[in-house]
């Protein structure tokens, strides 16, 4: 591929330590050349650009998920400098409150969640993304190595592994991550033809092959059991139930594990009802398309078949080969999808197709749009900040928004941002940038422990001896995670009043947010679960709930603090509308004025322009 | 009334009204209204319960007690609807295919198997979307209990059940705010009214004004002259006189008055039955609770004369195993176990289906979890096959090819 952007945007893949305003512009402006070609070609009017207000409440919901502070929102305004939106969006991607708003985003994807039956305990899995995201490891680097993860499930830094571990069932989790990262939706095939698309159960089994007898073994490996924990287990099991669960769970978090690197072949099921093949029958590992990677193979598939049903060979490292094609540039999904992700959750329409219904050929209504954007990630090494700095640069996005709605919907609609619902955490992290001054204090800016990385590090010094001690005179089976989980947090330091964080700091240890949640938040059963629905519990919340005493009646809250420094009625509901609404009261709204302070405050939270964005 | 002054959208009533073809096919045999579900979360042990019919080796610790009904035998942890056996229909051939907790109840509920592309609706949610008529003023699934959700699945979200997380303090934010009076309350609508109205008029949308409809329904909600349902201090002293005062009784008062109400679905959790330890040290507390408390419910439902029209379940994920382990408990069992149902002109009084002697399997009229869910929506005349689309198109139905056990019915 013909390498037309310049040279400025790889000096910017190390703009940790320095803001450069101003670089990313040329890729910006390809794109807006672009859309306006397309514009013209509908016919269509090139949208009005917005002002200054609309810009700051924007972005900060974009880049970082909450809107502005007062004090956030005063600077901007008052900054002169023409490079100021440039300098506004370079601050933002690298403040602590982007790590913050798109673990949100990423956690439901990746689906962040506590399956207690198989004990697999979320906290390492969270941190390893959270650590992705502050050091903005490269998309394709970060997509391989969860494809790619083993060993310890709870050693600290190997939280990649959680991903592995989050399906008991290999086919499901091949499905799942084939939309992950492809934005492709073959789970059909899984168990028949794909009715209405081209994959055949039998594709299905032959990208299966390429990560078969890879599974998460909870337990100790047989050898070791047998070797050093068999019998104290069962003593314990014959002497205390509650003795024997503690030695069982706590063995558990030493050993959990990501075993299996894959063996190439895979067994067509008992029930196959296709002419291509015979149940039981071993399939070699194929890819859907793009580019077949070399396998070392150590047996041929006619060997491998006159041997018994459940064998598929030995692993001879085929995942890596899988991880391998899945984030290649030459595969025609991989970069389209996260290109189409981003668009989609930044301009609120679909790029190319829904996020979880691609097709390798399909480009979209604006193919070279789409050409273009897809270069610019490839260019910018998956450099996630970067394409986000060139969207939100783009005139494209800095324009005024949209309602997309069935009677007035333009024919052509990639020329910016629709209005959009605020996510369920943004909203109640808005929420927190009316309470404070400091809503991104408590993000955490290294590893947090939790209970289970926490004890897996002394559990590396622990032999059988003191695992047996552990369960006898421990804490029981009621409190052993509990009683990590406080350890975890002594070593974490101070994180803050629960009601300072934001809401990627609420996690396992402490449960849900429970406002996030009425508000939609994802439950992250599955790949973007999150919803913008309205419900009755949720509205409830807003008419009667903790809003009054947590912000509009609260005189300690950063709001009321605000509104102190002046007595005069009119700025006082201009301080109410930059506050909430991010912008100065209309001419047609300065009647408001004779309304009391605390109904205009809640009138503006339970507002349509609060919780969407234009 | 001055609330009205809110309404200045289009849509109705914040409701997509249900496709009314799902009911059509067959509302003729229907005698149920509503549906109370009492959910055993946990794992009932169905032989220290309501199935006595097996080798007197299955029964543990259990006694047998005669009840008011010929024949019919329950275990002496349950004394109190041993008097109330001939409202009860026992189901003794229940059979699941799923071993674990989350996976079967998430069949029992859904009357599918877990899957990780995709969610489906609870029944209870199948038959508010089925059910709800424009002018009701209460959800018409409610879930009282701190048990599962009781998801809408793919569903839109206005299909799940409103949580009732506990009797005493009742819905939560139902009632103004303290601090607030009704003409502040009043000020304050007509504040956000105007603001919604000139956002709308720039950018408005399907997802702003359901929002505006949403407000709408959540406002009738508070106003509605049956949200006293929820207060269980105003009940009448014949029918709170049944009650105890534990939560799962209240709970089932609650459930009573809600369906006095027209309220379709309402799902009650009582969880706890997982004793895989010290069975015989633990179940009598819980034993005693669903004893009292469903005893009580049959009693008020008789009084009210809903009973006829009301189809009480009592259903769990699974039952246990028929030997007692080292441990003193019981263990896991999906191929065999005990679901009670009442009401709605079930055949009471009588046992359907058994076990083997043994304990071990579901022996006669095997009774499948999705077969139970068709029975329980044909009783509502709803269709169990009518199918809706997920998101990506695929076909979904409330019973999943289960099909109706209409012989369970009078």
């Amino acid at each position: 591929m013909k390498n037309i952007l310049p040279l400025t945007l790889i000096a910017l893949t190390s703009f940790t330590l320095e803001i450069h305003a101003g670089e990313d512009i040329v890729p910006s402006q390809q794109i807006d050349g672009l859309v306006q070609q397309q514009i013209a070609k509908a016919g269509q009017l090139a949208r009005p650009s917005i002002d200054d207000y609309t810009f700051c409440r924007r972005i900060y919901l974009d880049a970082i998920g909450r809107i502005p502070t007062l004090d956030e929102l005063d600077l901007f305004i008052e900054d002169k400098e023409p490079d100021k939106r440039n300098r506004l969006i370079a601050k933002l991607l690298h403040s602590k409150g982007y790590q913050s708003h798109w673990y949100n985003y990423w956690a439901d994807l990746l689906r962040v969640k506590y399956v207690g039956d198989k004990l697999h305990h979320p906290g390492n899995y969270g941190q390893w993304i959270k650590e992705a995201l502050r050091t903005n490891k490269p998309y394709n680097q970060m997509a391989h190595e969860l494809i790619n993860a083993k060993g310890p499930l709870y050693k600290p830094g190997n939280g990649a592994t959680g991903f592995y571990a989050r399906e008991p069932m290999p086919l499901d989790h091949l499905a799942n991550s084939v939309k992950t990262f492809l934005g492709l939706s073959i789970e059909c095939a899984q168990c028949h033809d794909h009715p209405f698309d081209v994959w055949t159960q039998k594709d299905f089994y032959k990208l299966a092959a390429f990560s078969s007898r890879t599974h998460l073994r909870v337990d100790p490996t047989a050898d070791l059991e047998k070797k050093r924990y068999a019998k104290d287990r069962k003593i314990l099991k014959n002497k205390s139930f509650d003795e024997w669960i503690v030695y069982r769970e706590s063995l558990r978090v030493k050993h959990a594990a990501i075993h299996g690197n894959g063996s190439g072949f895979m067994r067509l099921p008992h029930d196959y009802q296709y002419d291509d093949g015979k149940p039981f029958e071993a399939v070699q590992a194929d890819v859907l398309f793009g580019d077949m990677p070399k396998l070392d193979y150590k047996l041929t598939k006619d060997k491998l078949n006159t041997l018994n049903h459940n064998n598929s060979g030995p692993q001879i490292n085929a995942r890596e080969s899988f991880a391998d094609w899945m984030v290649s540039p030459n595969n025609p999904l991989f970069t389209k999808s996260i290109v189409n992700r981003l668009w989609h959750q930044v301009m609120g329409t679909e790029l190319v197709g829904p996020v979880g219904g691609l097709s390798p050929e399909e480009m979209g209504p604006h193919p070279e749009l789409t050409e273009k954007l897809i270069e610019i990630m490839q260019d910018s090494g998956y450099d996630l900040k970067i394409f986000l700095s060139v969207l939100f640069n783009s005139q494209t996005y800095q324009s005024k928004a949209i309602a997309l709605d069935a009677d007035r919907t333009p024919d052509y609609v990639l020329d910016g941002p629709i209005v959009r619902r605020l996510s369920a955490e943004a909203i109640v992290d808005s929420f927190l940038s009316l309470r404070t001054e400091e809503p991104d204090r408590y993000v955490a800016i290294e590893f947090t422990w939790d209970g289970f990385t926490n004890f897996y590090e002394k559990a590396r010094e622990m032999g059988v001896k003191d695992f047996v001690e552990y369960s006898v005179k421990g804490p029981g089976r009621g409190a052993f995670q509990k009683r990590e989980e406080v350890a975890a947090r002594k070593r974490n330091g101070d994180i803050g009043p629960k009601h300072l964080w934001r809401v990627s700091t609420y996690g396992h240890v402490d449960g849900v947010h429970a406002v996030a949640m009425l508000m939609g938040k994802s439950d992250r059963e599955l790949i973007d679960s999150a919803n913008k629905e309205p419900n009755i519990p949720q509205i409830l919340y807003l008419l009667n709930g903790h809003l009054e005493q947590e912000i509009i009646g609260q005189p300690k809250a950063y709001l009321h603090r605000k509104l102190e420094t002046t007595a005069d009625p009119e700025q006082r509901m201009e301080v109410v509308w930059k506050a909430i609404l991010g912008r100065l009261p209309k001419e047609s709204e300065k009647p408001f004025v004779s309304h009391r302070q605390d109904d205009l405050i809640w009138a503006l939270l339970n507002s349509n322009e609060f919780r969407f964005v234009r | 009334m001055k609330r009205r002054k809110f309404i200045y959208s289009v849509g109705m009533a914040g409701v997509t009204l249900p496709a009314l073809n799902i009911t059509a096919a067959c509302t003729e045999k229907a005698k149920a209204k509503s549906v109370i579900n009492i959910f055993l979360s946990g794992g009932l042990s169905q032989y220290d319960s309501f199935n006595m019919e097996v080798d007197q080796s299955v029964l543990g610790n259990s006694k047998i007690i005669d009840s008011n009904v010929d024949g019919m035998r329950v275990s002496h942890y349950f004394p109190t609807l041993a008097n109330k056996m001939d409202k009860l229909l026992v189901i003794n051939s229940m059979k699941s295919n799923q071993g674990a907790h989350p996976a079967g109840i998430y069949k029992m509920l859904t009357s599918y198997d877990p899957r990780s592309s995709i969610t489906h609706p609870e029944l209870g949610a199948w038959v508010s979307r089925s059910l709800t008529a424009e002018q009701d003023s209460l959800p018409n699934f409610v879930s009282i209990g701190k048990g599962s959700a009781g998801t809408a699945g793919f569903f839109p979200g206005q299909w799940a059940a409103l949580p009732v997380m506990n009797t005493r303090t009742g819905i939560d934010f139902v009632n103004r705010n303290p601090v607030v009076d009704e003409s502040k309350f009043d000020q304050r609508l007509d504040i956000l009214s105007a603001l919604n109205k000139d956002f709308d008029d720039e950018y408005g949308n399907k997802d702003t004004r359901a929002y505006v409809d949403t407000y709408q329904g959540s406002l009738r909600f508070m106003n509605s002259k049956d949200i006293d349902a929820f207060d269980l201090e105003s009940e009448n002293e014949n029918i709170a006189g049944l009650y105890d005062n534990q939560e799962f009784s209240r709970s089932c008062m609650l459930a009573g008055r809600l369906v006095e109400r027209g309220v379709r679905y309402v799902k009650v959790e009582l969880g706890g039955w997982d004793y895989h330890d010290n069975i015989y040290g633990k179940l009598p507390a819980n034993a005693g609770k669903l004893d009292k408390g469903l005893a009580s419910l049959l009693e008020h439902l008789t009084q009210k004369g809903l009973l006829d029209s009301t189809l009480v379940v009592v259903s769990t994920e699974f039952g246990r195993k028929p030997d007692v382990n080292p441990n003193q408990g019981r263990d896991h069992h999906p191929d065999g176990f005990t679901c009670l149902m009442a009401g709605a002109g079930v055949k009471a009084g009588q046992i359907y289906g058994n076990t083997s002697k043994d304990g071990k399997f579901a022996a006669d009229n095997v009774l499948e979890v999705t077969d139970f869910n068709a029975t329980i929506a044909w009783a509502l005349g709803i269709d169990p096959a009518h199918e809706e689309e997920s998101s990506i198109g695929q076909p979904f139905t409330l019973a999943n090819k289960g099909e109706a056990r209409k012989e369970l019915f009078a």
